[in-house]
């Protein structure tokens, strides 16, 4: 590419390269806390993060492929991480599942479940065929695609938003309200079910969105363990985050930088095992956290049923 | 105004192993105060959380004219939210999409002097002292003016001086046609601001009377069935050091103590009295070790010549029972062996010795008279009083060296606060050195060796048992000379 002259060359070049991949890596880890924030802050400990966005991101490229349109693989992730978080907020409110069984129950469903589908639908195990991406043309000077730029920008106007809601709203009150006392919040003469259900749901259309990026904004298909842990990094996103939807989006910033680091160093090390390098977003997850504990409070009916 | 404005009759429930509510009619008319009253357990916060229809009965019917508010005995507030988001949980006042937040808290400010229940709307509840919380989960009933309003013993953890002005925004309320049901254990206030008095036991209402036409005394005795038992006696004891607290400086600027100096010794009991807010808080969590602090808290470690062990035994009745005190979701014999599982008679190698500890919980139960269905339902069901009961006991039973008692008596009827102070002048007589922390002026009256007076964080005055004074005290305590 030429007339980006100073993204190219030395070190700033290698500085703005390294900020504009961490904000790709961030992404998706953005979604899934956000959707993670959300669910735990009305009192659900939502595990099940990773299988939300791997039935996003499995739909999406369905979709993707089947219509051949990108924005519509896109609508298919949100919709899809929607219906599971629906399955999974029945679960746990009108059924009273366990929290964390249901949540573990949701991860072996979508994992498992794409898999199948891959066979039923691609007649191949493993990966999709390649599909449509949500938008793949290249943006000048930024090393993205559209497709990218765009839900990079929307996964940071979410994090906004979701601030604004929780804090500023009525409804947002209601939900933390929930999830630190539902009796509370039913002595108020509202039901606090109602507001668990719409956060679980809301928190399955975040987590299918952020799927959705991986498989057709990232990349152009769908392959088993695309999330990669994703998920779980996410949940430890927002404890590092203290369950707020700002703290939440940059400890999936700091997240995603390792993950970003993990190609630069690779460029620059060539002898280092690709394996090692591999864990460092994990390992940075398990640091952060074990740095967290003691500081900071899950809200206070968090993994309670009512 | 002759047709009731909330109509029981024939109300009924049972509890597995109690039938809390056996047969109630109860009237209430708009415009009236109407006093509930009777022993822990009687059944009063089923039959209120009934008539607000929060509970099935299993019999009866419940007619209700008009909107139900119910303040709950136990709160139910949310910890981590601020005053205003508590009273106006649901009913946010809003601009656009979002809550307007400048006239929610001009809402609560209004609504608080109106009714003379000071507060601070941007406060975070988990911060205020009980007796504040108290005030909040009041306004958040007031806000809503219901047209039949239920308090199940609203004034438990209220100061004296912030009683009277309650009730005066109770009388009001009622003036303007409100239908009130208050659920107390304390007496001269169903003489002073009530109408008409209903007395419960073991389910049924026992008497019911107009107000004018009864006193303190029959109340009670319906209450219990009988005489109320006599406090014990003080015994001659000749104190030994065990407490020795010197320039404690603890909490916030606010709230905490600022330089205090107390010596408890073993065979008395100190009184601190004070109105709520000035440091009882921080002073209790001070010594309890739950809360930094500046200065030195020293316990004697030879206490008593009887005991060699060289550890002091120190237990603590704490001021809120469900923060602080008990697990609810345990059984009777977990609680009454929590904090206490290492003692030779309950532990046994590694394990707990099942047997003893439901033998100790049993002593436990009937010594302090706590009233359950058995040992092994969850403490969650028993009745707020017998929680208290069970609380006092797990703290008594032992006899330490020394008992901080943070209104021991909190929500308990007359009879059994007669048992309980009586246990802490036993435990007293018997060598134990005993921090009694009360809002009640006649409690630390009744109880107390010497007495303390606590305002704005620091010792205002002391006096001993022989001298007492109980107007010059009460000056001290409104932070005059
Ligand atoms: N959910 C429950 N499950 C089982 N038993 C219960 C439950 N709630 C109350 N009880 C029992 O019903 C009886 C009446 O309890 P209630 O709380 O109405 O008493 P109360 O008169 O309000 O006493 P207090 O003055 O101590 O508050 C008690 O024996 C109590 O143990
Ligand atoms: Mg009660």
């Amino acid at each position: 590419m030429s007339g980006c002259g100073f993204v190219e060359s030395g070190f700033v070049g290698l500085v703005v390269s390294l900020v504009l991949l961490t904000l790709v890596k961030s992404a998706p880890i953005v979604y899934a806390a956000l959707g993670g924030v959300i669910s735990e802050r009305s009192g659900v400990i939502n595990i099940g993060l990773e299988g939300l966005m791997a039935a996003g991101a499995f739909a999406a490229a369905v979709a993707s492929y089947s219509l051949h349109a990108g924005w519509v693989g896109l609508l298919a992730g949100i919709v899809a991480g929607a219906a599971v978080g629906y399955v999974f907020a029945l679960a746990v409110t009108k059924f009273k599942v366990d929290q964390v069984v249901a949540g573990m129950g949701i991860n072996l469903i979508c994992s498992g479940g794409a898999a199948y589908g891959l066979v039923l639908l691609f007649n191949q195990p493993g990966a999709s065929k390649t599909v449509p991406q949500l938008a793949s043309a290249n943006v000048r000077c930024l090393n993205m695609n559209a497709g990218e730029l765009v839900l990079v920008v929307l996964a940071f106007l979410l994090a906004i938003a979701l601030h604004v809601v929780l804090y500023r709203t009525p409804w947002g009150l209601r939900v933390r309200a929930t999830g630190e006392n539902p009796l509370a919040v039913k002595s108020a003469g509202l039901n606090p079910l109602r507001f668990r259900m719409l956060a679980v749901i809301t928190s399955g259309a975040l987590a299918g969105l952020g799927g959705a990026f991986l498989a057709i904004g990232e990349l152009n298909l769908y392959s088993d363990g695309m999330t990669a842990g994703r998920g779980f990094i996410a949940l430890a996103a927002v404890i590092f985050g203290r369950w707020t939807p700002l703290g939440a989006t940059g400890a999936a910033v700091v997240f995603g930088l390792f993950e970003a680091l993990q190609y630069w160093i690779a460029g620059q090390v060539a002898w280092l095992p690709a394996d090692a390098l591999a864990a460092l977003p994990y390992v940075a997850a398990l640091v952060a956290l074990a740095g967290v504990t003691g500081r900071v409070r899950a809200p206070a009916a968090d993994g309670v049923p009512f | 105004m002759s047709t009731p404005a909330l109509r029981l009759r024939g109300i009924r429930k049972a509890f597995p192993g109690v039938v809390a509510v056996d047969g109630v009619d109860l009237d209430l008319t708009a415009g009236e105060i109407h006093a509930l009253v009777g022993e822990n357990g009687a059944g009063k916060s089923t039959l209120a959380a009934i008539a607000f229809g929060e509970l099935h009965p299993d019999a009866g019917s419940v007619e209700s004219n008009g909107t139900v508010g119910l303040v709950h005995q136990h709160f139910e507030l949310v910890g981590r939210l601020n005053v205003w988001q508590n009273v106006l949980l649901g009913r946010e006042p809003r601009r656009g999409w979002r809550i307007d937040a400048a006239a929610a808290r001009e809402r609560v400010r209004a609504l608080s002097k109106a009714n003379e229940l000071d507060i601070d709307p941007d406060a975070l509840v988990e911060d205020l002292p009980i007796g504040a919380q108290q005030r909040v989960e009041l306004l958040r009933e007031l806000e809503r003016d219901p047209s039949i309003l239920l308090l199940d013993e609203p004034t438990a953890a209220l100061a004296p001086a912030e009683i009277d002005g309650f009730f005066a925004s109770v009388t009001q309320l009622a003036r303007r046609g409100t239908a009130v049901l208050i659920v107390t254990h304390k007496l001269q206030e169903v003489i002073a601001y009530s109408a008409r008095v209903s007395v419960m036991r073991r389910g049924r209402i026992v008497a019911a009377m107009p107000t004018a036409e009864t006193s303190v005394d029959e109340i009670a005795r319906a209450m219990v069935g009988g005489e109320l038992p006599q406090i014990a006696q003080r015994a001659q004891t000749t104190p030994r050091p065990c407490l020795t607290v010197h320039a404690l400086q603890a909490g916030s600027a606010e709230s905490g103590v600022t330089g205090i100096d107390l010596e408890v010794r073993g065979g008395e009991i100190v009184g601190i009295a004070g109105v709520e807010g000035n440091g009882q808080t921080a002073l209790a969590d001070a010594i309890a070790g739950v809360l930094p602090y500046r200065g030195s808290v020293r316990f004697t470690p030879e206490l008593s010549p009887k005991r060699e062990r060289s550890r002091v035994e120190t237990s603590v009745i704490p001021q809120d029972r469900h923060v602080e005190g008990l697990v609810l979701n345990f059984s009777i014999v977990e609680n009454a062996v929590l904090g206490r599982q290492n003692r030779p008679g309950i532990r046994r190698g590694v394990l707990l010795d099942r047997e003893k500890a439901r033998e100790d919980a049993q002593a436990i139960v009937e010594r302090f008279d706590v009233r359950a269905a058995s040992l092994d339902v969850k403490v969650r069901t028993l009745s707020g009083g017998n929680q208290q009961k069970l609380l006092v006991g797990r703290a008594l039973i032992d006899q330490p060296h020394f008992v901080l008692a943070y209104n021991p008596t909190r929500g308990i009827d007359v009879g059994a606060a007669a048992l309980v102070q009586s246990r802490l002048i036993e435990t007293r007589n018997a060598g134990t050195a005993v921090l009694l922390i009360s809002f009640d002026l006649d409690e630390i009256l009744a109880l107390a060796d010497r007495i303390c007076v606590i305002y704005r964080g620091a010792i205002a005055g002391r006096f001993d048992r022989a001298n007492v004074e109980r107007a010059a005290i009460g000056r001290l305590m409104a932070g005059s000379q």
